[in-house]
């Protein structure tokens, strides 16, 4: 009998307003929100190092060919990156100064050399965690993360060996050592494979190794610094492009262009997110001034009942759930929408290339609760102040 | 429920003279076993409508004291007042306050459905004995004023109460229709050991009453 009373006569165009704009916001807000956290988890796990990071090197030229420009880094130089705005961190990549052999150390693995070549990276730009990228003297195991060309290159000896290819988890588990030496020694480690990157081709070792090894087998050359490894802020990859064009720097090309669509493609979203949440504001205002004025139209029957003997507590959450009812079906009927999109969206992504998870973000999820929980809180907040200036008048 | 009024002067009316009768900016008590049939009589503009709407709680812009039970009301918390208007103190408006979008039963049930005073059949047969159970189903909007005064009386008997007030209820009754309600009135209250509060324009000769308060 009470919603009789108070909603039998509405004026439905606002309230169609309301809930088109709000379907439309929820939409977009979801929609950002998942596609945001799926681009910037693109191309995670695949790679062993850290996201946004790279090699950089000075490009060659023909006169740094001909020795008459340096293509090595000062300490100055690389001081002077890590203060850009855009970098969250720089260090530099020690090369090898002695001869390094790659051997297979296993009885179920047909024996297989070649010359290597070793850098050293900071475990800080490592996905793993930093205890399993150490190395000490006296340690007879050394972490390495091997190029993954060089896995394709070893799955190609054993398959022309007759032994099935490996998997990358497979090759983790097969013993490999080092030789190290120069024209006087020689030294065998044993290695073991903890990641693989498509950044560098060379195989990576902790830093510790490098310098016990270096100082140890070293041949007499000079070690000059000709690799910085750099990592860039979160969305900051349009500037250290833009960076290294000036500086005459040079990068592997597939990592610029992953961090470039992933800048770009998540500067998209950001701004569709800041749409979405305008949108949804502005839909959510045209609720709650829906809501003013269904009271205001009611605030004949409001009193009466009020007189009559009835909380208004009662009548607050009569109008909080009538308005909560309407907003959870439209979140509902958005949250539909978002996942008949998603089916499109997500075969867009593959067309073009980029395989992200097919799955449903948790923070989009948690985003529409909030949405919906902060429009029933201003419902109810709306109400009461309302309803509660009607009982002594 | 014993209602006691100290020097109380609703503001809208400090700028008026009272006479020294009048109810306002006395003092004067009244008490539902002893002034069960109280009858106040005053002419247009004298606050009848105000002393209904502070009896429950609608206004407060007054001076001087009004208590319940030697409880003084502005100490009154809104489930305080809720008690009142639901369980304590029944008003028949002078503009009736109805629900003109709903059904003569409608308006009744939307009282009975909160206070579950009387079962269905207990409603129908009030409605006949006010000659309105065929038109049970009519939009109020639609009714006579002198049906609709009838309707707002039995919406105002469902609930419990200790005082009833009725603000000129029977103006647009004819005498035999006066008299059948204000008989339900008087057998409800009888019932349930309730007072009424009677107010009326002109000075009243047909009944029996208690006490006499004036405006």
């Amino acid at each position: 009998m009470l919603k009789k009373t108070l909603f039998q006569n509405q004026d439905k165009m606002q309230m169609i307003i309301a809930i088109l704009g709000s379907l439309i916001g929820l939409v977009f807000l979801i929609s950002s929100i998942h596609y945001l956290i799926r681009i910037n988890e693109f191309g995670k796990g695949e790679e062993i190092l850290g996201s946004n990071t790279m090699i950089i090197q000075k490009k060659v030229s023909n006169s740094s060919s001909l020795k008459l420009t340096k293509n090595d880094f000062t300490r100055e130089e690389i001081e002077r990156f890590k203060n850009e705005p855009f970098v969250a961190d720089a260090q530099v990549v020690i090369c090898n100064n002695f001869n390094v052999l790659l051997l297979t150390d296993d009885p179920l693995v047909p024996k297989f050399s070649s010359d290597v070549f070793l850098q050293t990276v900071n475990a800080k730009f490592l996905d793993v965690p930093s205890k399993k990228w150490t190395w000490k003297e006296g340690d007879t195991i050394v972490p390495i993360v091997m190029p993954r060309d060089f896995l394709v290159m070893l799955n190609t000896f054993m398959s022309a060996s007759g032994i099935p290819q490996v998997s990358e988890d497979l090759a983790k588990d097969i013993k490999f050592k080092l030789r190290i030496s120069n024209d006087s020694k020689k030294d065998f480690i044993s290695a073991k494979i903890i990641g693989f990157t498509n950044e560098i081709p060379s195989l990576l070792v902790p830093e510790s190794f490098m310098n016990y090894s270096n100082q140890k087998y070293a041949t007499g050359k000079e070690n000059k610094i000709t690799n910085v490894m750099i990592s860039s802020k979160e969305g900051e990859f349009g500037n250290m492009e833009k960076f290294l064009e000036e500086r005459g720097l040079e990068s592997r090309k597939s990592q610029v262009i992953i961090g470039k669509l992933k800048s770009i493609v998540s500067t998209l979203f950001i701004v569709l997110l800041v749409i979405s949440i305008v949108t949804v504001l502005i839909s959510g205002l045209v609720f709650i001034q829906y809501m003013q004025l269904l009271i205001a139209n009611n605030q004949y029957q409001i009193r009466t009942l009020l007189r009559l003997g009835y909380h208004p507590a009662k009548l607050i959450v009569l109008f909080t759930r009538y308005l909560g009812l309407t907003f959870g079906f439209v979140t509902l009927i958005a949250f539909l929408l978002f996942l008949i999109e998603k089916v499109f969206v997500d075969r867009l992504f593959e067309k073009g290339g980029i395989e992200i998870s097919h799955s449903l973000s948790i923070a989009s999820l948690i985003s529409i609760f909030i949405t919906f929980c902060i429009f029933v809180s201003l419902s109810y907040l709306v109400a009461k102040r309302k309803i509660l200036n009607e009982f002594f008048s | 429920m014993k209602i006691q009024f100290s020097e109380v002067l609703p503001e809208p009316l400090s700028s008026i003279n009272h006479n020294e009768l009048s109810i306002w900016n006395s003092n004067f008590s009244l008490d539902n076993v002893k002034d069960r049939r109280t009858i106040l009589n005053a002419s247009s503009g004298k606050g009848k409508t105000t002393f209904s709407n502070l009896l429950l709680g609608i206004r407060r812009d007054y001076s001087g004291k009004i208590d319940y039970d030697n409880r003084d009301v502005s100490s009154f918390s809104i489930a305080d007042w809720v008690e009142i208007r639901e369980r304590k103190i029944s008003v028949v408006h002078q503009d009736l306050q109805l629900f003109s979008n709903l059904t003569a039963l409608e308006n009744i049930e939307v009282k009975n459905e909160l206070t579950k005073t009387f079962s269905f059949p207990e409603l129908e047969d009030l409605l006949k004995q006010v000659d309105l159970f065929d038109k049970k189903d009519q939009l109020v909007a639609t009714m006579s004023m002198g049906q609709k005064q009838r309707i707002a009386i039995i919406r105002a008997l469902c609930q419990p109460f200790e005082w009833i007030i009725l603000d000129e209820p029977f103006s647009h009754l004819d005498e035999t229709n006066s008299k059948i309600c204000f008989e339900i009135i008087q057998n409800r209250c009888d019932i349930i050991d309730a007072g009424f509060i009677l107010t009326s324009l002109d000075p009243v000769e047909d009944f029996q009453f208690d006490k006499y308060l004036k405006l």
